[in-house]
């Protein structure tokens, strides 16, 4: 019915256009890639792609082990059982989200550079050959800590959706049935689980193959990095070459899930029944409460501990006016990506629902994708566009890399607009068509209907939506080191850059500014999760 | 009339405002970021009226910076602490050359451009530091030495994604040549205590506590953990030696610190006093009792700690190849396992 109308014309090629602009630096990318890149990609193949590979596979895999390791056995335990502190554990469990990887990396990287003595011990006991290999590994023990460490709350908030919802009936029948405990867990638990598993192990290994600032502070060289350093060294063809290996790994690893699941459906009833938590002993009530305080103390507590004290020593000789500025540009950084993140975010949902057109289906879809392209990629695509049209539209010189935010803005809106799309659509999805139809039958236009009837109805989804937004673009780093203007840094550059120096305790500070913010964001994140739970 | 008076005021007061804007304040971008650079900056202003603006970063985004900027670029200056980067700056056409007598008679010709586009104002020697219980006197003389074998597991030196250790290799490259260089790297590599990481300071911090017996390091780090206001790193620079390298041969690889003045600059004859400034006596003690580098004429007598040390014999001969072999050095690097 819309679809004639002009204002349908215009709101279809604006979300086609936007869907385009999502796809961009792939796109470049790709066609970069193919460009020659003379001795220097042969020099690369030599001697660091099979390391930067290497690396990444088992950076990747490592985290996601441990993710899971510490987010399922944890999830169970609160979910099945009752013990003395579980009701707290619910969501203590979920603040390592509030550390970035990062951002905990400034309170281990001392303690690794503290470790000599120990070293020192192993060359007098075990040789010489022991002492360099346990040097050889001891960094990766680190940096798998502390990104599995920071980032198992994906897979804890997953399977105890699935522990204490979904699979309670299931549970509760095998209770009955004689199968508690251990048995309960692997029997029931663990496969009802598989999908919710599989999901939140993508969302850890995203974050992983993403992250920069851990990697590079335990002196690791996954594929993220090695970008970084041939795009650095202005060797775009390479960069361009290896985010293409990135995605294709990315790729691959998406194809043997879903291979691997074959044809297998994992249907389940929601709420077949509530699950009666089984009341522990004391003694393994108290073993309980350890094991799920393990992932807590070494995600949060720990480096949150350290960064606060040292934060307070270094209270007065702290460069509070470049924090400040710091935290200001953080600030405008997210606060732009949120309006353009939910302001396309809301066009391409609400043009779909308003007109039902497949192509803006199909834009959405497409929007969707940015969240899963690794940042390396993004950043260096946007890179490329941004200097090739500063160096070649007359007058647009002042859009160069080292003097605007432009292309940090795309890249922002094209990493997360997909943040934007999901709240959006979830909320669109609870209203009742009829509303905007009675609208409709009392004579508003498609978009007044839009404007007047709905806006006003999915405000809390925006509002959901922003927070979100706010939040990712307030902690992102990988991007903005490589995009970011010339002499200009957010709360997270000069943390990682003031770890990189070797000035920890000055670090702290800007590092917990943003633990804090994430915190303030993450309680109502939670109580909201919490409500729509019950 | 009194309209046309206080006009006349005001456009008096904008035309001095302009000429403040314009001539009184000088563009600096500078790699280095020293405590001791802030005060040389704030007595150059008191001196000459003219307030210096500092920007901070690595030297490669400068220089891209610069690029970028092209003839709309506020900077009057540009400082790195590589003469291989500032060799290939000029070659990219981004500096301009500079004649004085002052910066002539102050500086080595050794160290400086042959055709004045840039000029050093201080020394800064790679040397090898040593565990004083671990290492007898004599028993590593030079750069070659480190890549033995009898030093396996027992030397440190920081990544070499490093300009200093990228510059000292183009010097073994432009003295050994290409293969022997790579062999040294792939050496030294070998005798690693631990895989790269942290800072030189880190290094001389590691030999003291027995990580290993040997590191590479600036002159300058051992110089500012010596004379540190923390008791224990005090403590662990009393624990290790210096070595000038190399004393037999062509002497120890030595850098600068230089400044030029770039190519766009609108403020050329604050930007040549300000060059001329940061090789006069005064400011040459500052910086040697600040950050410990060596005076760029090498007389040791302005500061107690660099006398302490002694004279050292500087690699000369390979200076003007730095630049040139950068790129070789890091493609050597990449394939001798030194991260």
């Amino acid at each position: 019915m819309g679809g004639k109308t002009p204002d349908a014309w215009i709101l279809k090629s604006a979300a086609m256009l936007l869907a385009l602009l999502v796809l961009l630096p792939v796109a470049v990318v790709a066609w970069r890639a193919c460009g020659d890149a003379g001795d220097a990609w042969r020099a690369v193949v030599e001697d660091r792609l099979w390391g930067h590979v290497w690396h990444t596979l088992l950076l990747v895999g490592a985290v996601i082990g441990l993710a899971l390791l510490l987010g399922v056995p944890t999830a169970w335990l609160v979910s099945v059982y009752d013990f003395p502190g579980r009701s707290m554990l619910r969501w203590l469990l979920l603040l390592p989200m509030a550390m970035p990887g990062f951002v905990a990396a400034v309170a281990y990287v001392d303690v690794l550079a503290g470790l000599i003595p120990f070293y020192v011990w192993v060359r007098q006991t075990w040789g010489i050959e022991m002492f360099l290999n346990v040097q050889q590994w001891v960094p990766w023990l680190f940096a798998v800590g502390v990104l599995g460490s920071t980032l198992f709350p994906y897979v804890f908030l997953s399977c105890r959706a699935v522990f204490s919802q979904q699979a309670s009936g299931a549970l509760e029948s095998a209770r009955l049935l004689g199968m508690g405990g251990w048995k309960g867990f692997f029997v029931v638990g663990v496969p009802m689980a598989r999908p919710a598993l599989v999901a939140g192990a993508s969302l850890v290994a995203m974050e992983a193959m993403n992250d920069y600032g851990v990697a590079s502070a335990f002196g690791l060289t996954p594929l993220t990095p090695g970008i970084f350093r041939a795009w650095g060294e202005g060797e775009t063809v390479v960069a361009m070459r290896l985010a293409m290996i990135l995605l294709a790994m990315l790729g691959l690893g998406l194809a043997f899930e879903r291979w691997q699941r074959g044809r297998r459906k994992f249907a389940v009833d929601v709420s077949e029944g509530f699950l009666g938590r089984k009341k522990l002993p004391w003694w393994l009530g108290w073993g309980a409460l350890m094991v799920c305080m393990v992932p807590i103390a070494i995600g949060f507590m720990i480096p949150g501990w350290r960064l606060a004290s040292w934060a307070w020593t270094s209270r007065e000789t702290a460069e509070w006016a470049e924090h400040l500025r710091a935290g200001w540009n953080s600030f405008c950084l997210a606060l732009g990506a949120v309006l353009l993140v939910m302001t396309s975010a809301f066009l391409l949902v609400a043009g779909q629902r308003v007109m039902g057109s497949r192509s803006i289906l199909v834009a959405q879809k497409f929007g969707l994708m940015g969240y899963g392209f690794p940042s390396a990629l993004v950043a260096v695509g946007v890179g490329a566009v941004v200097l090739w049209i500063s160096r070649n539209v007359p007058g647009a010189g002042w859009l160069a890399l080292s003097a605007s935010v432009s292309g940090l803005m795309i890249a922002y809106w094209v990493r997360f607009l997909a943040v934007g799309i999901q709240p959006v659509c979830a909320g669109f999805e609870k209203l009742p068509g009829s509303l905007r139809e009675a609208a409709r039958t009392l004579g508003e236009r498609p978009i007044g209907a839009l404007w007047r009837v709905d806006l006003p109805l999915i405000r809390p989804a925006l509002v959901a939506g922003s927070i979100l937004c706010f939040m990712d673009v307030f902690k992102e780093l990988t991007l903005t080191l490589v995009l970011r203007p010339f002499d200009f840094e957010t709360l997270a550059t000069r943390t990682y850059r003031l770890t990189d120096e070797g000035r920890m305790a000055e670090a702290a500070l800007p590092g917990l500014c943003l633990v804090i913010l994430s915190l303030v964001v993450l309680i109502p994140l939670t109580r909201w999760m919490k409500g729509s739970e019950e | 009339m009194r309209t046309i008076r206080n006009r006349w005021v005001l456009v008096g007061l904008f035309m001095t405002s302009v000429t403040m804007l314009g001539a009184e304040e000088l563009h600096v971008y500078s790699h280095r970021h020293y405590e001791v650079d802030q005060k040389v900056n704030a007595l150059f202003t008191e001196k000459t009226g003219i307030s210096v603006k500092v920007v901070n970063a690595e030297v490669d985004q400068l220089v891209e910076r610069l690029k970028s900027e092209g003839a709309s670029s506020p900077a009057d200056v540009l400082i790195s602490v590589d003469a291989g980067r500032m060799q290939r700056a000029a070659k990219d056409g981004l500096l301009q050359p500079v004649k004085s007598e002052v910066l002539e008679k102050s500086t080595p010709q050794a160290f400086r451009d042959t055709e004045g586009f840039w000029y050093p104002f201080t020394l800064r020697a790679r040397v090898i530091v040593v565990s004083k219980d671990r290492v007898k006197e004599g028993e590593v003389k030079s750069y070659e030495d480190l890549a033995k074998p009898e030093w396996r597991g027992r030397v440190l030196a920081r990544s070499s994604t490093n300009a200093y250790n990228q510059a000292l290799l183009a010097s073994i490259i432009a003295a050994n040549g290409e293969k022997e260089a790579e062999a040294w790297a792939k050496g030294l590599a070998k005798n690693f205590a631990r895989p790269p990481q942290g800072g030189d300071r880190d290094q001389i911090k590691a030999v003291a506590e027995g990580l290993a017996d040997a590191c590479l390091t600036n002159s300058y780090y051992l110089g500012v953990l010596l004379n540190s206001t923390d008791p224990a790193e005090r403590k662990a620079a009393e624990k290790v030696r210096i070595v000038f390298p190399n004393q037999d041969g062509r002497g120890a690889h030595t850098n600068v610190s230089a400044a030029g003045i770039t190519k766009h600059s609108k403020r050329v004859e604050a930007a040549k006093k300000y060059l001329e400034f940061l090789v006069s006596d005064e400011v040459q003690k500052m910086i040697a009792n600040g950050t410990h580098e060596h005076p760029v004429m090498m007389d040791l007598g302005k500061a107690a700690q660099l006398e302490k040390w002694g004279e050292f014999k500087a690699d000369e001969a390979t200076f003007s190849k730095l630049g040139e072999f950068s790129t070789t050095a890091t493609r050597i690097f990449d394939k001798s396992g030194w991260k």
